[in-house]
């Protein structure tokens, strides 16, 4: 690219704010929206893209990186196209950064194709129109807020809450047994937990062929050490390797991003130093814009499809918060891990209420996983109605009914628990995968009532009902 | 957090029941001294003729009458099940109904007939929900209940004793101990001779010399009937206690756990209510700020 400078044009920095900066352009040189612009700032390259024409040949643009070091009057090169990754087979097993440069010390990455991180949304005629299951082998999951395959599904959540954990989770159990492509993105969040996965993906390996999911896989990192601009755009390059495979080899694809609410939150950061009016709660005016180019783009086509998992952080607690809020209406399955949940010790902390799924419908799971999920959800939501009786008067004071509701529901929230394959290490339990049908069964008689002489405890961290009773017989010897 | 409006229509809505609760409490306070004094009363008398009843049966073999007669027949057993008409009193009911579901399983074995008496809306609706109906049940005695109403109840029973149709009886109600310490219990009341419980036994001694004018048996005639009665009343008037007691703790402790939910539910409030007006005033500030430039 810096090769063809002869025939790209030349600007001058007349302004730095913060993580943007203005250029002045030959009036008839003017690089377009989005393209890439580079300047050398301490002997490394720095990339920008044009967001403004702010008229007489002046840009506003948001760096890509830092801006340390940078001053008025240096150079400023247009590429002559926007940020472009490299996609492809060459880019699997391998960490870039946002401007597709490996960052995993393994050398160049020689890709055939590369392509613009800015790229339309599949036509609506593109689109699949494909509904199907897709069990994760997770019981709340299954039941409550079944996956789709080829859809997006939201982990929403506070800090500390586990949509990390449950999100490499996913990866755990969808990757391994999984026989296309994944493609990670981290986005704003740490950059430990970025290494982490990076090396259990290593040391993971695939059904029984022999191959780690690293092999599969590709991750691009643009953690929370990054200016906005970076983590802005981290998602798009990811988004862009994705889309490749599933045009290009059209196969089934994963995308994995953590954390999505980190990108409206470099939007919200660049916002005001573009110019733009705060919004909402100080959120930039574009939030469901850029929301709604991004989510639209992961889209499963008719050539191949992607199937994503997002955790979406939610600030303070509040869903009604303008970024989660946004996210949430471009999801097919959602989320919601409720703090109370995690204070009681289960974990996944999935509030059964507030989740859901588009695809919990008789049409698509059938009449009886619908009834047994309905049916949870009911005793649980009687449960909680009753909550604050419980609370001022005591349990004693409910009717009969109610009480056997209580019984119950005590039941069913614990048994939503569930071990974990990546948490084996914290809990000193193997990981659980609980095939559907066992999921179905084992509420379906806790509901009706089979199990109420177990006691609350043998409901934790088991898999399939069976072995609830087994651990309550464990319990009675002592 | 959950919007100011929300939260603040739950704390009202909680300050509504702690009004109740601790209206209830002090209601049941009252009442709990007049039928406290009621229990005492009886008290003393029924220690007294059940230590006279229990030496007469003991003393000798001359006294015979039959509802001292320990039965051997195992046909007919009757349970007589003291409840409250109300709820809103703890685990009072709860724990008859309890002692009543063991105590009913256990005689089902020995008896070939289990009759089933039960004082009290909550006990019969809880019962029969567990599959237990009542043969006959009262729902008419309230805080205080009245000799002249357990009487006819006893003369029944008692008729049904003598003639051969009961052989055993026992009430599950709740024993008041002391203002502090209540507790359910079950107490076998037919055939008189068959006393058992600590408080009953441990007055009399055997060695008493009885002389009997005019007779032994008019003396029993008139002792033994009576004792019977009162025994029973006074089941009813633990229970009157016991429950206002238990009520008066329940909601006691009700009405504490009311204003701790208040008092989070207020906190709660306040910071939803102030960070919402931070947050517009944020959003005009910026908005200002923005138009400035």
């Amino acid at each position: 690219m810096a090769s063809e400078t002869a025939t790209k044009s030349i600007g001058h920095i007349t302004q730095v704010i913060g993580s943007t900066f203005d250029a002045q352009f030959e009036d008839d040189q003017l690089p377009a929206i989005y393209n890439a612009v580079e300047i050398i700032v301490n002997d490394s390259t720095l990339t920008g893209e044009i967001q403004q024409h702010l008229g007489g040949g002046r840009v506003r643009c948001v760096a890509l990186g830092s801006t340390d070091g940078m001053v008025r009057g240096q150079e400023c090169v247009d590429t002559g196209s926007p940020v472009s990754v490299p996609v492809g087979k060459d880019t699997l097993g391998r960490v870039f950064n946002l401007l597709g440069e490996p960052v995993d010390g393994r050398g160049e990455v020689k890709a055939d194709e590369i392509r613009s991180i800015h790229r339309s949304a599949p036509k609506l005629s593109d689109l699949s129109t494909n509904t199907e299951l897709f069990e994760t082998g997770i019981k709340v999951i299954d039941l409550l807020t079944p996956f789709v395959r080829g859809g997006k599904a939201g982990l929403f959540g506070g800090a500390g809450l586990g949509k990390t954990v449950i999100l490499t989770e996913l990866i755990a159990r969808i990757a391994s047994a999984h026989g296309g492509y994944s493609v990670f993105a981290g986005v704003g969040e740490r950059t430990r937990e970025g290494t982490d996965l990076w090396l259990e993906m290593q040391e993971a390996k695939i059904g029984d062929t022999g191959r780690s999911v690293i092999e599969q896989t590709c991750m691009v990192f643009g953690q929370m050490n990054e200016p906005p601009g970076a983590r802005l755009r981290v998602a798009l390059s990811a988004l862009t390797m994705a889309e490749y495979f599933r045009d290009v080899t059209g196969t089934d694809t994963l995308l994995f991003v953590d954390n999505i609410f980190r990108f409206s939150q470099a939007g919200s950061e660049v916002s005001a130093l573009l110019g733009r009016m705060p919004s909402a709660v100080g959120y930039q005016p574009t939030l469901a814009t850029e929301m709604g180019a991004l989510q639209e783009r992961i889209a499963s086509t008719n050539k191949g499809a992607i199937t994503s998992v997002q955790a979406v952080y939610v600030p303070a607690d509040d869903p009604t918060d303008p970024a989660p809020a946004t996210a949430f209406g471009n999801l097919d399955a959602f989320l919601y891990l409720e703090r109370s949940i995690s204070a009681k010790g289960i974990y996944p902390a999935v509030d059964p209420l507030a989740s859901s799924s588009r695809i919990l419908d008789p049409q698509y799971v059938g009449d009886r996983h619908y009834g047994i999920a309905r049916n949870v959800q009911t005793i649980l939501q009687r449960y909680r109605e009753l909550q604050d009786i419980i609370a001022i008067l005591g349990v004693d004071e409910l009717s009969e009914d109610d009480k056997q509701v209580v019984h119950r529901a005590r039941r069913l929230e614990r048994f939503l628990s569930q071990p974990f394959l990546v948490a084996e290490v914290f809990t000193g339990k193997p990981g659980e995968i609980t095939p559907l049908e066992d999921t179905l069964r084992s509420f379906e008689e806790i509901c009706a009532g089979k199990w109420d002489h177990l006691p609350e405890s043998a409901f934790m961290y088991v898999g399939s009902v069976d072995q609830a009773e087994e651990q309550a017989k464990k319990m009675a010897e002592g | 957090m959950a919007n100011a409006k929300a939260l603040d229509k739950r704390r009202k809505s909680v300050r509504n029941i702690r009004k109740i609760t601790r209206t209830m409490e002090l209601i049941a306070t009252a009442r709990f001294k007049k039928a406290m004094d009621r229990a005492v009363a009886a008290t003393s008398y029924t220690q007294r003729i059940t230590e006279v009843v229990t030496n007469l049966a003991k003393s000798g073999t001359e006294v015979q009458h039959p509802l001292l007669e320990d039965r051997q027949t195992t046909e007919n057993a009757t349970l007589i099940v003291l409840t409250g008409n109300r709820g809103l009193c703890g685990g009072y009911n709860g724990a008859v109904v309890r002692e009543t579901i063991n105590h009913h399983q256990k005689l089902a074995e020995q008896y070939d007939n289990v009759n089933l008496l039960i004082s009290g809306k909550r006990g019969i609706t809880n019962l029969s929900f567990r599959g237990l109906t009542a043969d006959e049940s009262y729902t008419h005695f309230d805080d205080q209940p009245k000799f002249d109403e357990v009487k006819p109840i006893a003369d029944t029973l008692m008729e049904q004793f003598i003639a051969g149709k009961l052989d055993r009886l026992d009430v599950a109600y709740t024993r008041f101990i002391s203002s502090s310490k209540q507790r359910a219990v079950v107490e076998t009341l037919l055939p008189l001779g068959k006393v058992e419980g600590d408080d009953t036994a441990g007055g009399g001694t055997t060695d008493t010399d009885y002389e009997f004018m005019p007779s032994a048996e008019s003396i029993l005639e008139e002792v033994v009937p009576t004792s019977f009665r009162i025994k029973l009343f006074k089941c009813f008037l633990d229970a009157a206690v016991s429950e206002q007691i238990a009520r008066m703790v329940a909601m006691k402790s009700a009405t504490e756990n009311a204003d701790e939910m208040i008092a989070n539910l207020s906190m709660t409030y306040n910071r939803a209510r102030q960070s919402q007006i931070t947050g517009e005033i944020m959003e005009i500030i910026g908005g200002v700020e923005a138009l400035k430039t």
